[in-house]
């Protein structure tokens, strides 16, 4: 069974979660906050930690960075009640393989999980949105343009996901197979995560004041 | 405030002892009597125990006040006639020193207290120290040159000397008035923020709150939940997002109102930036709100996805949900939604409609506008 951690500084809503996910997963541990969840997800390596964005101690970006430094092969999915753009761009460029907000329904955070768990990326409707605004609003002035620009196909699998659809429905929709569409956006995610740094942050911050 | 014998003499006096130190400071500038003086004392006078007043006098009387102002007075005037004196600045200094005293001694600000607080920061300590070098200084070079009594050379001297006892006696008052304020400034703003969040919260979420207990519908509850969220969320993050004018506002507001009436949850996306003229804007949030509402009341589905994509002169807005489709031919006369508020309101501003249905998959209502400007 994939192992989860959770780290939430929300007591109430851990219990929530931990008791949402337990009849499909091992919820191996949890922690309130930063730098206690460091130390336990470096001793029980879950497969999946759960992370809560705004935490005091830095938050869950210090979470993530922190423990992939030393465990590379931990996977994170960022958990949230903000949207806000900045939020999401921090935490996927720190190393999170996927961002969902709070309000998720259960069966599709169990899907995010193992999606995660199996080393996919799991975009949210608004993060793939945010997405297609960063790429289609930023100029290409890096050494490397491959990684500044999102191939037609990989923008059409964002469109879908930004409209509600799953990757099963996707697959069918764009006539590609499931694989297909869990590479395009795993790409998407590591352009996410390489692309030029300041466009990006940017972005985010122009995102915030208009 | 440096060996205790201004505080100790006015205690015995009856007196506030800034007066004390204002006499002292005066005395200093009639040829450093003062200095001698506080020294001197200092030396003499016996340390009072800590927490442990020898005998505590009464107030003095306005007779004894009157008293011993005659009295600094004429030691004034004795130094003055003996040739202890600095020239012309001694008397409006003294005059400034005594006024600024009655001036802190009225204010009620707690001199001895702020000057603590000055002091114990280490620049402040020294300020303090700077100033009573400057002091010292000043006098050395004053005795000095006192026979020769260059008249300008003394004067300017003076008036340093004078402008470092200001600064001592004046500086951590000044530093104190200014700090009161500020604090009472920042406690003010504070105080309205926070009555503002209150009113916020007040009218939205206790109120919600209370509405959801008083609902025994789990999915009212949820619709309850949701909108209240929005509503926090736009009224924490983006202001914006509550500006109807733009697409994403409208867009949202709409899916809004569709939420409450019809219990359920829809997602607003919208990619890149754009507007329209208001009659084509409307037009197409008129037809985007019509198919919410065809997507919330008939489909089924659990939610419905709004998204929007901005580009090349031209506005997408897709309404998609997972729910039960239909098969158009068999929806009855009386369903005019599709064709006249959707199809036929997009086509006379210069749209078009692309629905696309698979029954038990869900419906995509794609809405396209031309003519927008970025």
């Amino acid at each position: 069974m994939t192992t989860v951690f959770l780290v939430d500084d929300h007591r109430l809503f851990l219990s929530g979660v931990s008791a949402e996910l337990a009849d499909s997963f091992e919820v191996v541990g949890q922690s309130d906050d930063v730098d206690t969840a460091v130390d336990m997800i470096r001793a029980v390596r879950p497969d999946v930690v759960l992370v809560d964005v705004h935490m005091p101690g830095g938050g869950g970006a210090t979470v993530v960075g922190n423990v992939l430094e030393t465990h590379p092969d931990v996977r994170f999915l960022a958990l949230s009640v903000s949207d806000a753009p900045e939020d999401v761009i921090a935490m996927i460029r720190t190393g999170a393989r996927g961002y969902v907000t709070k309000s998720i329904a259960p069966n599709e955070l169990k899907d995010a999980i193992n999606r995660v768990a199996a080393g996919e990326a799991v975009f949210s409707p608004s993060l793939a949105g945010f997405v297609l605004d960063a790429f289609s609003r930023s100029v290409p002035v890096d050494e490397d343009p491959e990684l500044d620009r999102l191939t037609p196909r990989e923008k059409e699998v964002l469109r879908q996901i930004a409209r509600g659809y799953q990757y099963k429905q996707i697959a069918r929709r764009l006539n590609i197979s499931i694989k297909t569409v869990e590479t395009h956006v795993s790409s998407v995610l590591r352009k996410l995560q390489l692309s030029n740094r300041h466009e990006l942050a940017r972005w985010a911050s122009d995102r915030r004041i208009v | 405030m440096l060996a205790g014998v201004a505080g100790g003499l006015a205690e015995s006096a009856g007196l506030s002892p800034i007066y004390v130190r204002a006499a002292f400071v005066s005395l200093s500038l009639a040829g450093g009597v003062g200095i001698i003086l506080y020294v001197v004392l200092a030396l003499v006078v016996p340390d009072t125990p800590d927490g442990e007043p020898d005998d505590i006098s009464s107030p003095a009387t306005r007779m004894q006040i009157a008293g011993l102002a005659l009295m600094f007075v004429a030691l004034m005037l004795i130094l003055q006639a003996v040739g202890l004196w600095l020239g012309a600045v001694v008397w409006p200094t003294t005059l400034v020193v005594f006024g600024l005293a009655i001036a802190i001694e009225t204010s009620g600000i707690n001199y001895e207290r702020s000057l603590e607080g000055v002091t114990t920061g280490r620049r402040s300590w020294w300020l303090v120290i700077g100033g009573l070098g400057m002091m010292v200084a000043g006098l050395v070079v004053v005795l000095r040159s006192l026979d020769r009594l260059q008249s300008f050379g003394v004067l300017a001297i003076a008036l340093i000397v004078a402008l470092g006892g200001f600064m001592i006696v004046a500086g951590p008052w000044l530093w104190s008035l200014i700090e009161d304020l500020r604090t009472e400034r920042r406690a003010r703003i504070r105080s309205e923020e926070k009555a503002e969040v209150a009113a916020h919260l007040h009218d939205s979420v206790l109120q919600t709150l209370a509405l959801i207990q008083r609902t025994d519908d789990p999915k009212k509850m949820v619709t309850l939940a949701r909108s209240q969220e929005r509503d926090l969320r736009s009224w924490l993050f983006d202001e914006n997002s509550t500006d109807t004018d733009s697409i994403l506002g409208a867009l949202t507001s709409a899916a809004t109102r569709v939420e409450a009436a019809h219990d359920v949850p829809i997602s607003v996306v919208v990619v890149g930036e754009a507007s329209l003229p208001s009659d084509k804007q409307e037009a197409l949030i008129s037809a985007a709100t019509e198919a919410m509402m065809n997507a919330a009341k008939h489909s089924g589905a659990a939610k419905v996805s709004v998204y929007a994509e901005m580009a090349n002169g031209a506005i997408d807005v897709y309404v998609t949900d997972q729910g039960a489709g239909f098969d158009r031919d068999s929806v009855g006369e009386d369903r005019r939604g599709i064709r006249e508020s959707i199809e036929a309101r997009m086509q006379r501003h210069g749209g078009s409609t692309t629905i696309e249905s698979i029954a038990g998959e869900g419906t995509e209502v794609q809405l396209t506008m031309n003519g927008a400007t970025s």
